[in-house]
């Protein structure tokens, strides 16, 4: 929401945004006027000048806000003291929570859409011309879920979205901002441009793309929280969509790099939280970041001339880096949230493989169960990994009463080597 | 005699438009039927899908309602067809995927506020079905408004929602017998059920219209959105 004006600058406005609409000549109606029943304004001229009003004061909600009010400018004034009024007290309990809590961001909805092709692990040996069973012996995958010829970033992505929004009865119009990550979507319109434009959220709604290949979801839920602290939204959506089928082929990379990877998405509703806060949310811990660059080398990825991708791609010491760094990662989350990890919903991390996620909890000495299977049946889904394992979690918690969720650890990283950690806590009204 | 299918009923003010299709050789086409002094009919008591027999003067209405005809006789009623057979015959007729080809001209945006509008000597039509993308409903002070992606990736934002049935359906909605919060409830219906019902319908199809020349301007509508509304969905909100 942004930040509201005294009387004395929307006054001007609303009358400037009048004349737009009704002609340069027009007088200004008396207060109470119905403009629709005296004519001044027919029904589409009255939407178009409150459309026009919005815009201008930054009230994105002024026409729903109208609804079940007289069409006159005395009740647009009268959304605008409301409006200012409860900015003024959200803004006071937004600084007073974050003051003491470090979070005012509740996820309240999730979503997972993986490709709909289930492909045997078997067949992508075959593909990559590799020895049939390498990919499940050496790395764990038994499956990975490809996108079919309709699906892509775009329709995976929308697909969790809406879901999303459907399972917290949120219309894509109180979106403030919709987050996208990618690791494979490299086109423009950019993937949150075409996302908003699928979701059919507001044209003030913001659209924003973050990188970070597989820390991107992190990345996402960090400037979401980000924005909803400051007071900037109220409601975002995070959505993540990697479909690397089409990227990474054989003939293009090699298959121990290119047969890892599967295609998917993700979607996250966050809202500022409130009074009426849903039994199943969680709230946003701290996040923390980080650039380890002594690893940059272990894996690069750029185009070549000739076209093909030119990967490079250090398996062993890659997978070394992985597992230091997550566990660090991890490690500090616990430290910083006094969570014991031992007593955690689930770890949403990046899987890299199925190998590293075991490696993972035993290093860390918990069972393997608190990560769920993600990379074993889908591949490593890139930014999508951490989303499907957290939202695995979220529906998981979902099904069990409200006083026995308990919080959830997140760790990822990504090329650079960048990383990052945080933490949700269930809230328990 | 001519036989009409009819596909649009929609609100104006008090009165109702409508549109129906014609057979003509191998061609589908909208036909509009008018009376010799109104574009609208007060009293209109049939339902999409009916088949009407009617007579109709040959002549086009001026542009960019040029499916104008006016009918010299009543509405005689001889069968129905089901929605989605008249969806099928929709996508015989007149039919667009992109912004520039719904009505054979260049849309315009509203510039001081909301809407499009297409300029009379310029539109070749004034109605056109599409599939949609993505389409959703929501209230801006009082009035029904649909926002939706076309198959082109293209957003039309604010139409106002002329379609009778789903118009009949809001305020069915929104009647003081259903209790209380019922706006709301409403809302909550658009932001979830709808969606689902609506665009998981695998006849899901929409007709865009223009309105009558206003200051020269002809707006966009939603005229028509298949499926239409069930009264039991009442039940669900």
């Amino acid at each position: 929401m942004a930040p509201i004006k005294d009387e004395s600058h929307w006054r001007p406005l609303v009358e400037e945004c009048f004349r737009r609409e009704a002609g340069t000549q027009a007088s200004i109606p008396n207060l109470a006027q119905d403009l629709i029943e005296t004519g001044v304004l027919d029904s589409m001229g009255w939407v178009s000048f409150l459309r026009a009003l919005e815009s201008a004061s930054g009230i994105n909600d002024l026409g729903a806000l109208l609804t079940n009010r007289a069409p006159s400018l005395e009740s647009i004034f009268q959304v605008f003291n409301e409006a200012q009024a409860e900015n003024s007290s959200i803004q006071a309990a937004s600084n007073a929570r974050h003051a003491v809590t470090g979070a005012s961001a509740i996820l309240v909805s999730s979503c997972a859409a993986v490709g709909s092709r289930k492909i045997p692990s078997e067949e992508i040996d075959q593909a990559f011309g590799m020895p049939p069973g390498k990919l499940r012996l050496r790395a764990g995958i038994e499956s990975l879920a490809y996108a079919t010829e309709e699906e892509n970033e775009l329709t995976l992505g929308a697909r969790a979205a809406q879901q999303t929004l459907h399972a917290a009865a949120c219309g894509a119009q109180e979106l403030d901002w919709i987050i996208a990550t990618s690791e494979t979507h490299r086109n423009y319109p950019s993937l949150s441009a075409r996302l908003h434009s699928q979701l059919l959220a507001r044209e003030t709604c913001g659209a924003l793309d973050v990188g970070g290949a597989c820390l991107g979801l992190l990345n996402g839920l960090a400037v979401a929280q980000g924005l909803i602290a400051s007071g900037q939204a109220r409601t975002i959506a995070v959505i993540t969509s990697d479909v690397h089928s089409r990227i990474f082929q054989p003939g293009r990379v090699a298959g121990e790099f290119g047969g890892l990877f599967g295609d998917g998405a993700t979607a996250f509703l966050l809202r500022a939280k409130n009074g009426s806060t849903p039994q199943q949310a969680y709230a946003l811990g701290e996040f923390f970041f980080g650039c380890a660059g002594q690893y940059a080398g272990a894996i690069r990825v750029s185009d070549a001339s000739n076209g093909n991708l030119d990967v490079h791609f250090d398996g062993e010491s890659l997978s070394r880096a992985a597992i230091t760094r997550m566990e660090k990662v991890i490690l500090d989350v616990e430290l910083r949230s006094g969570i014991a990890r031992s007593s955690v919903q689930g770890l949403a991390t990046h899987q890299p493989n199925p190998r590293l996620v075991t490696l993972l909890a035993k290093q860390l000495d918990l069972v393997p169960d608190k990560f769920p299977s993600v990379a074993r049946t889908f591949g490593n889904l890139g930014s999508s990994t951490c989303g499907v394992a957290l939202d695995a979690i979220l529906q998981s918690a979902q099904r069990s009463q409200p006083a026995q969720r308990d919080p959830i650890f997140l760790a990822s990283l990504g090329p650079g080597l960048v990383f990052g950690g945080g933490w949700l806590v269930p809230i328990k009204t | 005699m001519t036989k009409l299918l009819i596909t649009e009923i929609t609100r104006m003010g008090p009165a109702f438009c409508v549109i129906g299709l014609q057979r003509e050789k191998d061609k589908i086409q909208s036909v509009r039927p008018v009376t010799a002094t109104a574009n609208s009919w007060l009293h209109f008591p049939y339902q999409r899908g009916d088949v009407l027999q009617c007579d109709l003067a040959p002549f086009s209405g001026a542009k960019p309602h040029i499916e104008d005809r006016v009918s010299t006789s009543g509405f005689e009623k001889e069968s129905t067809v089901p929605e989605p057979e008249v969806v099928t015959y929709l996508r015989k007729a007149e039919t667009a995927e992109s912004l520039p080809e719904l009505f054979g001209c260049a849309l315009h945006e509203n510039k001081s506020g909301s809407g499009l509008f297409a300029k009379p000597p310029e539109a070749k039509r004034s109605v056109c079905g599409t599939v949609t993308q993505n389409l959703r409903l929501e209230f801006c002070a009082n009035e029904l408004r649909a926002t939706l992606a076309l198959s082109s990736g293209e957003v039309l934002r604010d139409l106002p929602v002329v379609d009778r049935d789903w118009r009949d359906f809001i305020e069915a909605a929104l009647a003081i017998r259903r209790g209380a919060n019922r706006l709301a409830r409403l809302e909550r219906f658009l932001n979830s059920q709808f969606h689902y019902k609506v665009l998981s319908c695998p006849h899901h199809f929409i007709r865009l219209g223009l309105t009558r020349p206003y200051h020269e301007l002809c707006w966009l509508m939603l005229d028509t959105l298949i499926p239409l509304p069930k009264q039991d969905w009442l039940e669900e909100f």
